[in-house]
């Protein structure tokens, strides 16, 4: 991902610099291979499930392989089709919504799956409802993963206060004196390193195969429909409400919410290595923020290396009224997310839900394809809330950041 | 002890209330209501109506006799019988000393002095926590704004309503996370009363913090310069080019004077609103406002099933619950026993769905149905409250709103309206 500079959103990928590197790996969403095969198909096509009938009994299925398999059980010759030996030109595909971001080749996706889930769930009809919250979704996919979450979820105000109802969660967040608090904490911490270590640190706990090289691409989105918020005027909190974590099939991951106790453990091994310094100055208060700032920045440059996703950072500063300089980008960076991450513990509650997840998606395509190297360094912090999981003030999903030092910094 | 004396000579304390002595008398309330037919016998109200129609017919000795027995057996805490007695047994005592007016300006001040931002937030959310009487609301009319101002980009939402702003975070959010661009937000809310134009003061900043943690672009004003709904104008509105403007009417147009409501409902329609939402208590108080013992019996009612709502949604022992009863009270005072020339320009006669929609009509606005969205939003909201709500839909043409039902009977009602072509 880190080499990827030539992939930045912008880019019309014929105009690219840098050649492939020798390592197949995957590009950022929405950012296609110059040498790709651009791909339109029509609404029909997309929408269309199962093209590939069986003759026998008519069956459809939605790939040539699947119905390949099922024709040897009604004995039918069949061929599953090799991978071809030559370099097989690689395919990416638009929308065939106009004035869809993705309609431009520029910013084709390169899955199938990908698109067509993107198109259902932007520009279809939602035909999916959720019972409980009345959410509504275009993709079934979609509205199974919610389903199984909705309800389940608690929001924690900082106050302590605990929520069962993300309605009440809102309303009371917008009244509770801790708001008040807190954003009197993100207008004075101009240098506050430890949102970002308060990143990394959540990040592993879902995501502990990110700590890998990062030639391994672990944080591919994937397939996501995504939407590219590089618009100026986007609030960066419709970024980050939606932030939550991709369904699990993305990463794999079977975490289930309600087993949580599993997750602590597994964090603090993978943590430890790498933020046992930092562990300590997490749960500082406030005045160690200056001190911790070395270490913050050591942890970055680790974490730089391990591939991390962000916003984009100007939107999220220009909201809070921050100034961004050019020096010092790690403290800057710090310090948007320092507001970021205030806002974000409310918001990743509301938006916790698979919202769409379309924007989950999109957020998270945003913020891959917002960052060139060097920014590259913050975790999204709602990439680990995900659509199952809580709020970041970790109702039992963080052990090591005791929540009132979030605040303490924040 | 000489019930009847203490009755006739009532002490007058040092609040200025007229004190009527009422004990907890739990053991022998029991005993009593056992002793008129079972648990569910309805005591009270058979007692109190009885009451108004002596009080009506000037029957004295009988209003008397009635009168001390209400006062023997209320309490405002003991079961919902005790409470609905002892709340209009207070009504009809300042009726028939024609006390009505002072006893009422007592309880708004005294209300006034133990009420703080705090105690009032925590009030109003936790209701909203337990029961949907107001959130219904809330909800309806947010997916009703939202759906009419879709597309929009400079939207201004003039707030004429009760909810101290309870409404908003919410609408927020939908805005915040919506998949295109969030439009910049004006909203403008009108406070009448001390008490709003105290809160708002609290209620400000944190709006505008909150507006800026979901990312909405925000611009909040007050108007608190007005002593009633009536003297409200376009002009202090600032209606600026190029706005949306929806008018969010949520349980405020009952508090303006009857004779006033025609032009405030005027006004709304001068501003050339998008959407008009609605919303108020299923109740009337206007149209039999002459006649006593109608109105009586129909403020006995609609008390009768928002006593029985507020037992089933808090805890016995909660009060908050307590401090929703009297402020019943003050309302049951001021529409039984005081007359409408009283200088508090807080009315309290409410209009059913019906009589409001009559009103809108002749101003100009057409009725429009929620969507199936909202109305799946509604439910969905009912779902997470206990059991015992429901939705009613209209079921005639002309019965335009959806409702808001507890135990099958309608109590609130919300609407939504467009200027008619």
């Amino acid at each position: 991902m880190t080499d990827n500079e030539s992939t930045i959103s912008t880019q019309n990928p014929l105009t690219s610099g840098s050649s492939p590197p020798p390592k197949k790996k995957r590009n950022l969403p929405g950012t296609p291979d110059p040498e790709a095969e651009v791909i339109a198909l029509s609404p029909k096509t997309l929408m269309a499930t199962n093209r590939f009938l069986c003759e026998v009994c008519g069956k459809g299925f939605q790939r040539d392989q699947n119905l390949q398999l099922h024709r040897r059980g009604h004995n039918l010759p069949w061929k599953l089709k090799q991978r071809s030996s030559k370099e097989v030109r690689k395919r990416v595909y638009v929308c065939p919504e106009k004035g869809c971001v993705h309609h431009h080749p520029s910013r084709a996706l390169g899955d199938l799956t990908g698109i067509k889930k993107h198109f259902c769930r932007k520009h279809g009809e939602k035909k999916w409802k959720c019972d409980k919250c009345a959410k509504r979704y275009a993709v079934q996919s979609d509205w199974k993963a919610h389903a199984k979450t909705c309800g389940t979820r608690e929001y924690k105000c900082d106050c302590g206060t605990i929520f069962s109802r993300r309605d009440s969660f809102i309303t009371h967040r917008a009244f509770c004196d801790a708001l008040a608090q807190e954003t009197a904490r993100v207008t004075a911490a101009t240098h506050a390193p430890n949102f970002m270590d308060y990143h990394f640190l959540g990040m592993p706990q879902h995501f502990p195969s990110i700590f890998k090289p990062i030639n391994d691409q672990t944080l591919d989105p994937i397939q996501a429909g995504h939407e590219l918020t590089h618009s100026t005027h986007h609030p960066p909190f419709s970024n980050l409400s939606f932030s939550s974590l991709p369904p699990t099939t993305f990463y794999n991951l079977n975490w289930d919410i309600t087993h949580t106790s599993s997750i602590p453990n597994h964090k603090e091994a993978t943590v430890s290595s790498l933020f046992s310094t930092h562990q300590n100055q997490i749960s500082s208060n406030h005045e160690a923020e200056a001190s911790a700032r070395m270490s913050a920045t050591a942890l970055l440059q680790k974490a730089a290396h391990i591939g991390a996703t962000t916003t984009d950072p100007a939107m999220i500063l220009g909201s809070f009224g921050v100034k961004c300089s050019d020096s010092g980008l790690v403290h800057q960076d710090g310090n948007r997310l320092c507001g970021l991450y205030s806002t974000s513990s409310v918001t990743s509650g509301f938006g916790s839900d698979v919202e769409s997840s379309v924007n989950e998606n999109s957020a998270m395509n945003g913020q891959l394809q917002m960052y060139s190297s060097s920014k590259r360094r913050r975790v999204q912090s709602h990439e680990e809330e995900g659509g199952e999981t809580r709020d970041f003030l970790g109702v039992g999903i963080n052990p090591i950041c005791h929540p009132s030092s979030i605040n303490g910094w924040i | 002890m000489d019930t009847n004396s203490k009755f006739l000579n009532p002490r007058i304390n040092n609040g200025g209330l007229v004190h009527i002595d009422m004990q907890p008398s739990t053991t022998t309330s029991s005993s009593d209501s056992a002793a008129e037919g079972g648990g569910e016998a309805k005591w009270a109200s058979k007692l109190l109506r009885e009451c108004a129609a002596a009080m009506s017919e000037k029957d004295s000795a009988k209003m008397h006799h009635l009168l001390w027995m209400l006062n023997e057996l209320a309490s405002p805490y003991g079961d919902t019988d005790q409470k609905i007695a002892a709340y209009f047994l207070q009504a009809l005592f300042c009726k028939a000393t024609d006390s009505g007016r002072r006893c009422y300006k007592t309880l708004v001040s005294v209300a006034e002095r133990s009420h703080s931002f705090d105690s009032a937030r925590k009030l109003i959310l936790k209701f909203q926590e337990v029961s949907p009487w107001t959130t219904f609301g809330h909800v309806a009319s947010n997916g009703a704004t939202l759906e009419a101002l879709e597309g929009e980009s400079n939207l201004h939402i003039i707030d004429i309503s009760s909810t101290l702003c309870t409404q908003w975070p919410t609408l927020l959010e939908a805005l915040a996370t919506r998949t295109d661009d969030t439009p910049h937000l004006r909203l403008t809310v009108v406070a009448t009363t001390a008490a709003a134009k105290s809160a708002m003061k609290e209620i400000s900043p944190r709006m505008e913090k909150f507006a800026r943690l979901m990312g909405v672009p925000f611009e909040f004003i007050v108007i608190a310069d007005l002593n009633r709904l009536g003297e409200l104008t376009k002009d202090a509105l600032s209606i600026r080019e190029g706005e949306a403007v929806a008018v969010n009417c949520i349980g405020a147009l009952k508090h303006a004077d009857v004779d006033e409501r025609r032009s405030v409902i005027e006004m709304m329609k001068s501003l050339n609103p998008k959407v008009v939402t609605m919303v108020e208590e299923e109740a009337n108080f206007s149209s039999n406002r002459n006649d006593f013992v109608e109105c009586f019996e129909e403020c006995l009612r609609f008390h009768t099933i928002y006593f029985d709502m507020l037992e089933e949604s808090f805890a016995a022992t909660s009060n908050e619950k307590l401090m929703l009863e009297r402020e019943c009270l003050r309302n049951i005072v001021r529409v039984l026993a005081c007359d409408d020339k009283v200088e508090e320009h807080d009315s309290e006669r409410r209009e059913k769905g019906r009589q409001w929609s009559e009103r809108l009509r002749e101003a100009g606005f057409s009725a429009v149905a929620h969507s199936e969205d909202v109305v799946d939003d509604v439910r969905a909201l009912l779902k997470r409250y206990r059991a015992g709500w429901s939705l009613v839909l209209p079921a005639e043409d002309d019965q335009t709103g959806i409702f808001l039902a507890w135990k099958d009977e309608p109590v609130v009602w919300a609407s939504v309206w467009k200027p008619s072509k």
